[in-house]
């Protein structure tokens, strides 16, 4: 059996930040992943400026292989039904489409941990002062002592699962699918993100250019036919955007996804020496942008575990008061107050909406609510509603909504 | 478009990778068949695993305590053939991890902590470089001496300090604490001991001084001094920071105080401070300059704040915060032991003990701003802005530091603004901490956000450790940093000493 100080289970960027941590730290950390590396990742690539600050302060600039073309992304666009459009420019320029295959190999080897591919998680069992780490290399099992865990496995986490076998029963589940098309002719701009509010459309669509092709998603609840989705969607931009594809290629792909814990406050951050984060802990920034949350939150796990070290106190109740600050800065992008009264979000929304005339403004805020209303049936409203009152009155979210 | 086409976020890694290790072994065999010796082991390297400012976190793979210079070049020359990198601390009390080794060699230099020789004629005084200055005041006050300035603090090193500028109360007058220095024993980073100052040895003399240890280890300094005098103390309390910085450089501008500085409970309570060795200028300040302050005494200000607070009730928290601030702060700057005669007789005892007690924690979170005369209310409005939108308490600490014409070779590339004429300003943001618990992340986000104030003012940052690598380039411009970073290459090839500070 192998012993070290710390095992973190997915070989993503929140792995990468909390191994960054924990290394630096001098402690002996091991990352698992389930693949080999570098391993392919469903992701739109969009990275927020405040993950670019992060993967620059951190790991050092990017090299090329690690992005893909377009290289950058200069904002979002959104579309309404109301055949309204609002590009908004992120605040501090561009960000880089990052290729999550070669990006998180990148970050991952930065960090200096060592990693073990091709290794799944296959279960854990915490011993009080160590975790006994169950995994499976090549079909034999292996084992692992770690005094902490970081699960770092994404939305569909089997740590998550060890901890808390019910958990994922109790959240709704999305699927988000994307398929690639050859450009005919695409009036989109390549140099944006486009967003559609559109609840006839689906829950989440998106489309933006990658390396000559255009993506074309969508987000529905889970158990609804992808297939169908993306023909209507596909059908919609052919007939009101003019946008005009070649027949999707074979390489479509697709995620479960826990969209929903950070509108809501219940995030899932662990027991014991078990941590989570990233989206496994249900990071997700407005427009499901999940990786500078990841960032930021997986390297506050790995902050977590030497201050826990160092200062001799329980892992758990580090990284809780840690955390507050991660969780606000996403939650706040979700929190009807702060969008009114504050800028939680790294494009000006408002300020897109200020130039509209008045009509358009109307026209704008009626999809929004419309779009909304597509949610209705997750009974959210009034949690979300909670948490905003709550936010000024205790400075954040409170904590005992998390898991 | 290549990588380098991201637009808006011009940085570097700030957050330095851990040295690999490769050939650690080889090294400690050549260093010890030198006759130096390193610890190794976590028991001997993990009191060094992080500084004053308790964000980063990092293990060295061996630590020397320095004992004399023949010592620190030997390690230095072995580690310049192996390139292993060699991190110095003196007292630890850099914010940004700069005293933390990631990896390599921790030479600490509180060993060589002993006072060589006072000559109280020509009022100088030669010590050895990894001494605090308390230990130094001690020594030169048994003869009725003092330094010049030095900053408020029992426990940063004279080494450290001439290395990255240091404040005092009475820099306004006096200068940075760097500027007292009159020469140094300088170990290169190739590992010669060399003697430098304003006449010999010219170039390094200028580099190491502000030069955040990239071109020597300071083992011994000359110093100029001075006579010992307690202090009469006089405080204003506004309730601006424009107000009472405006009168603060009025003072300064007109040589008006001996010591001067702004010490604020967030922006609510902005306290003056100005303070006199003796008699003479205690009154030449009471007839002149005393009546043009707008600031209150204390009676009068606690009225003001009384009815401020009375017409806004929904700040009875912010009312209740600033009273018991007050009850726990004031009386450490009045107590009994310190004072003979209505004198302070010890500041550095009297401010050091208050700041530990009363503003220290586990994180030693102080970003800061160093601005022309002119750019500073605007940095300092600017800051406070910020630190109000990241933390419910904190503290702002502003001095003038005047700068010395002959000394402009020294400010190159340092905390001391360029742009900087007669004197320059410091403002520290220092967050209250308190018992709360934030992340390395909320810290960085924070000193972020008042770093870009300088970058967009042209200022510089001062003090300890403020100069960070992400923010050289964008606060200089890259001509400058090159040259530097030319003449770091020419005066230490393998890059082993302090890296990832500034290059």
């Amino acid at each position: 059996m192998r012993n070290v100080d710390v095992v973190i289970v997915g070989a993503s960027l929140a792995a990468a930040a909390a191994a960054k941590r924990t290394v630096d730290a001098g402690l002996e950390t091991v990352i698992l992943e389930r693949k080999e590396l570098p391993r392919h990742k469903i992701c739109s690539g969009i990275l927020s400026p405040r993950g670019h600050r992060f993967l620059l302060e951190n790991f050092g600039p990017l090299p090329r292989e690690t992005l893909h073309e377009p290289t950058s992304c200069r904002g979002v666009t959104f579309h309404f039904p109301c055949r309204v459009e609002m590009p908004m420019d992120f605040f501090h320029g561009t960000t880089p489409h990052l290729h999550r295959k070669y990006s998180d190999h990148w970050a991952i080897q930065r960090s200096g941990a060592e990693v073990h591919d091709q290794t799944s998680f296959a279960g854990l069992e915490d011993k009080g002062d160590h975790v006994i780490v169950h995994a499976r290399r090549g079909g034999e099992p292996i084992e692992y002592r770690a005094r902490q865990v970081i699960g770092a496995d994404g939305p569909s986490s089997l740590v998550v699962r060890a901890v808390y076998p019910d958990y994922t029963k109790q959240i709704p589940w999305f699927f988000v699918g994307q398929k690639f098309h050859e450009i005919i002719d695409c009036p989109l701009s390549p140099d944006y993100f486009h967003f559609w509010f559109h609840p006839g459309l689906g829950h989440y669509t998106w489309s933006h250019a990658r390396d000559g092709r255009q993506i074309v998603g969508v987000g529905f609840k889970r158990g609804d036919n992808f297939a169908k989705k993306h023909q209507v969607v596909e059908q919609y931009l052919k007939d009101k955007h003019g946008v005009h594809l070649k027949p999707a290629d074979d390489d479509h792909e697709g995620c479960a996804e826990n969209f929903g814990p950070s509108l809501i406050n219940r995030y899932v951050f662990g027991k014991g020496n078990v941590l989570l984060t990233g989206q496994a802990a249900g990071f997700l920034n407005m427009i499901g942008e999940g990786m500078s949350c990841a960032l930021h939150s997986g390297a506050i796990s790995g902050e977590a575990v030497v201050e826990a070290q160092r200062r001799n106190r329980p892992v758990q109740e580090m990284y809780r008061r840690m955390i507050g600050s991660e969780v606000r800065r996403c939650s706040d992008q979700w929190n009807p107050l702060k969008i009114a009264f504050d800028r939680p979000h790294e494009a000006d929304f408002p300020e897109a909406l200020m130039k509209l005339s008045w009509r358009e403004r109307k026209m704008v805020l009626r999809d929004m609510w419309n779009f909304i209303v597509l949610f209705k049936e997750f009974k959210w409203g009034r949690q979300i509603a909670a948490a905003a009152l709550q936010r000024p009155l205790l400075g954040g979210y409170p904590v005992q909504k998390w898991l | 478009m290549a990588p380098d086409a991201l637009q808006g976020i011009v940085r570097q890694q700030t957050n330095a990778a851990r040295w690999n290790g490769a050939g650690w072994r080889e090294f400690v065999a050549d260093l010890r068949s030198a006759g130096v010796t390193l610890a190794e082991g976590t028991a001997a390297t993990g009191i060094y695993a992080t500084d004053a400012g308790g964000t980063a976190y990092s293990l060295p793979h061996g630590v020397l305590v320095a004992r004399n210079a023949a010592q620190v070049a030997t390690l230095l020359k072995v580690a310049q053939a192996h390139r292993v990198p060699v991190t110095v601390r003196g007292g630890g009390l850099t914010t940004e991890g700069e005293s933390v080794a990631y990896g390599g060699v921790l030479l600490d230099m509180t060993g060589m902590s002993r006072v060589l020789a006072i000559d109280a004629d020509a009022m100088t005084v030669r010590t050895e470089a990894g001494i605090y200055w308390h230990g130094l005041a001690e020594e030169l006050r048994r003869s009725g001496l003092d330094y010049l300035s030095a900053p408020l603090n029992m426990t940063s090193s004279v080494g450290g300090t001439l290395g990255v500028g240091g404040i005092d109360v009475n820099s306004a007058r006096l200068g940075c604490s760097a500027d007292q220095a009159l020469a140094l024993q300088v170990v290169t980073p190739t590992g010669e001991i060399v003697e430098c100052s304003d006449s010999e040895n010219v170039e390094l003399f200028q580099r190491v001084i502000l030069g955040y240890g990239q071109f020597g280890v300071i083992t011994e300094a000359t110093l100029k001094i001075r006579p010992y005098t307690p202090l009469s103390m006089h405080y204003y309390y506004y309730s601006t920071l424009r107000e009472a910085i405006e009168d603060l450089q009025l003072l300064d501008a007109n040589d008006a105080s001996d010591y001067s500085g702004i010490l604020t409970i967030m922006d609510c309570a902005v306290n003056l401070l100005v303070a006199f060795d003796s008699a003479e200028r205690e009154a030449a300040f009471k007839a002149h300059w005393e009546r043009r302050l707008r600031g209150h005494g204390e009676f009068g200000f606690a009225l003001c704040m009384a009815g401020h607070y009375a017409l806004r009730p929904w700040k009875l928290g912010e009312a209740l915060y600033l009273f018991k601030r007050k009850q726990a702060v004031f009386p450490e700057f009045r107590r009994p032991e310190f004072h003979r005669d209505g004198r302070m007789e010890d500041r550095t005892v009297v401010f050091s003990r208050a700041v530990w007690k009363h503003w220290g924690s586990r994180n030693m979170v102080i970003p800061d701003l160093a601005t022309s005369t002119d750019k500073f209310i605007e940095a300092v409005e600017r800051g406070n802005a910020v630190c109000r939108k990241f933390f419910p308490h904190y503290t702002l600490y502003c001095v003038g530091i005047r700068l010395r014409p002959e000394h402009k070779a020294h400010y190159e590339m340092s905390c001391v603004p360029p742009d900087a004429e007669g004197w320059a300003y410091g403002c520290e943001f220092e967050p209250m901490i308190e018992d709360a618990v934030y992340s390395r992340d909320h810290f960085q986000s924070f000193k972020n956000a008042i770093y870009d104030i300088g970058v967009d003012l042209g200022a510089s940052y001062y003090r300890f450790g403020g100069m960070m690598k992400g923010y050289i380039r964008r606060v200089f411009g890259d001509a400058l940093v090159d040259k530097h970073l030319a003449m770091k290459r020419q005066a230490d090839p393998a890059m082993i000493l302090n890296r990832d500070v500034i290059f």
